[in-house]
């Protein structure tokens, strides 16, 4: 399962006539883990939506394995990547397992049924996230990181190589923020996915991606290896608050600074 | 949920359907033994039918038959409503296609028009009122998320207001002697139900055209942005669902008047008891949909027989504590 290049290109993105991105280009690559950083109202969902193809770019191309992305059927598209929203809204009752499930609709056939191996793909993605007691629990019951953390398993039993995840740590205490992330770095590593997440802790960004993107919210926006992008002086353009890096012994972490300027 | 499940849950719904069909054959002002009634089906040929296999044949049958297909018709335009505004109250006539066929229906009645005269502007009325929510909300049908979907609920509400006031115009000028005709056919009533072939047919229809795309109203519940990532033409599919339901609903209407309650009811019971995995329960809501009707009307004509009472009442008398009942049972 390894993933497929992702090629951004000179991507623009505007909202409402405000240029949110300007000039973007990347290459996420299998093994990759990015993190999407940036203020409130950056871009970061929009730009999400636009790698998954859900919506184009105001300027710019995407491809996915060298074909632009809006030439991608949907239903292979759905085996290529997935995407986990930010937020998810539950009507109606549904057990934990059959929510996971659904993630399984682009491999459905015939009368679309799921077979051994959707309900095999399901279970190994709640074991992955420490879920596996929550099997036939109603989803309308969970707690909001409780929630998250089904929907994240959702995403993996998708199987795709390509994860576009929008702020899976929210609702999170810090030791699941910690599992989750170990759990995406390993997808990364050891199964050759791409991971792409967006994320206000700078910290544990720094620690578990190896690569950012930086977008201010004002059209600037910046990718690369995470070392050379989450650095205290862009961190602070972009966010408009001046940050310290602080050290103490292999510990590293960003702060906001006590002093204003 | 899985396939053989499903298929035993249909079974059995599909026992209960027989068994009901049979017992509204026999039942009634004459009551005939069970098989005297079933064999009254094998006589339909018969160089001598007696005044039994006429009775069977000519008043029974078709209305046990057009009482399932509009109780079918119902709870499947209910469920489908309730995927398409993730909204667990909506109900068949929630986008005021009911409304539309009344005072189309009330005001063919006024001009005297004959029985088919209503039912076809039963008809029209409801696909004016289709046509209108569609005109008016066509933007919002394309969104299910929490802001576009009230607006397609606040659309059909207020369209199913107007109607309301239009036919409470057409009850206000009308005759005496006709009012009693229009207050039945506004509460639901089988009576008038000349044939069950036209609801039967729409009801084979809504299911061939809904069932195969069933998988994909699973992944629409978990929301638009989930349901496009995972490869679901949402538009066309909401588009698809919003027709299917109304011309279901239109059917049912025009069949059997505004029947309340069985298409809020009757999904939420197959949700309480067997989950909400819209494979199962499409095809499950129009079973159970028809058994209850089914039965509401047999309890409506042999009650107080020889007096009949609208089907509508009954569904409502048994529908409104069962929704109280569902409603203030689950702990929130």
């Amino acid at each position: 399962m390894s993933a497929k290049p992702l090629c951004i290109e000179n991507v623009a993105l505007r909202v409402g006539g405000r240029t949110l991105v300007d000039g973007l280009s990347a290459t996420i690559a299998r093994d990759e883990v990015w993190c999407i950083a940036g203020p409130n109202g950056a871009g970061k969902t929009t730009l999400i939506g636009v790698l998954a193809g859900l919506a184009k770019p105001a300027e710019g191309a995407i491809s996915l394995d060298g074909r632009a992305l809006s030439s991608w059927r949907t239903a292979d598209l759905a085996r290529e990547r997935a995407l986990m929203p930010q937020s998810t809204h539950d009507v109606f009752s549904a057990t934990v397992l059959d929510t996971v499930l659904l993630n399984r609709f682009p491999y459905l056939t015939g009368w679309g049924w799921e077979s051994r191996d959707d309900r095999a793909a399901a279970h190994a993605a709640l074991d992955a996230l420490g879920l596996a007691a929550f099997a036939s629990r109603d989803v309308l019951t969970l707690s909001g990181g409780e929630r998250q953390r089904v929907a994240l398993a959702a995403v993996l039993c998708q199987n795709a190589p390509l994860l576009l995840l929008d702020e899976p740590l929210a609702h999170l205490d810090l030791h699941h923020q910690i599992d989750c992330l170990h759990a995406l770095h390993e997808a990364a590593r050891n199964e050759g996915r791409a991971v792409v997440f967006s994320c206000h802790d700078l910290n544990l960004a720094r620690r578990f991606a190896t690569h950012a993107l930086l977008l201010d919210g004002r059209g600037g926006a910046y990718g690369g290896p995470v070392a050379d992008i989450l650095t205290p002086e862009r961190a602070s353009a972009a966010f408009g608050y001046p940050l310290v890096l602080i050290r103490d012994g292999e510990h590293e972490a960003l702060v906001p600074s006590l002093h204003r300027n | 949920m899985n396939a053989r499940r499903a298929a035993a849950i249909w079974l059995a719904l599909a026992v209960a359907a027989m068994f009901v069909l049979a017992a509204s054959l026999a039942l009634g002002s004459v009551a005939l033994p069970l098989s005297r009634a079933i064999a009254a089906l094998f006589h339909a040929h018969a160089a001598t039918p007696d005044i039994a296999d006429d009775i069977v044949l000519t008043l029974r049958l078709p209305r046990a038959l057009a009482g399932f297909a509009s109780g079918a018709l119902l709870a499947l335009a209910g469920a489908l409503l309730q995927v398409l505004l993730r909204n667990p109250l909506a109900e068949p006539y929630v986008l005021g296609v009911s409304g539309g066929a009344a005072t189309f229906a009330l005001a063919a009645m006024l001009a005297s028009a004959p029985w088919w005269g209503v039912d076809l502007a039963a008809c029209a009325g409801a696909f004016v009122s289709i046509v209108l929510v569609l005109g008016l909300a066509r933007t919002h049908l394309w969104h299910g998320e929490q802001d576009a979907s009230p607006r397609l609920l606040l659309t059909g509400v207020v369209i199913a207001a107007g109607w309301g006031a239009l036919i409470t115009l057409i009850l206000s000028v009308a005759p005496e002697n006709r009012l009693r005709g229009m207050i039945f056919w506004l509460t639901g009533d089988l009576n008038g139900a000349a044939t069950p072939w036209p609801a039967m047919i729409a009801l084979a229809v809504a299911l061939a055209v809904i069932v195969p795309v069933a998988p994909q109203l699973n992944v629409l519940l978990r929301g638009d942005t989930t349901a496009r990532a995972l490869g679901v033409p949402v538009e066309r599919l909401r588009l698809r669902v919003y027709l299917v339901a109304s011309l279901a609903a239109a059917a049912a209407v025009t069949t059997a008047g505004t029947i309340g309650f069985v298409g809020l009811v009757v999904p939420h019971l197959l949700r309480l008891a067997f989950g909400n995995d819209q494979r199962m329960l499409v095809p499950c809501a129009a079973l159970a949909g028809g058994v209850a009707v089914m039965s509401a009307d047999l309890a409506a004509r042999t009650a107080i027989a020889p007096a009949q009472l609208p089907v509508g009442v009954v569904t409502a008398l048994v529908g409104v504590p069962m929704f109280l009942w569902m409603l203030l049972r689950r702990p929130r």
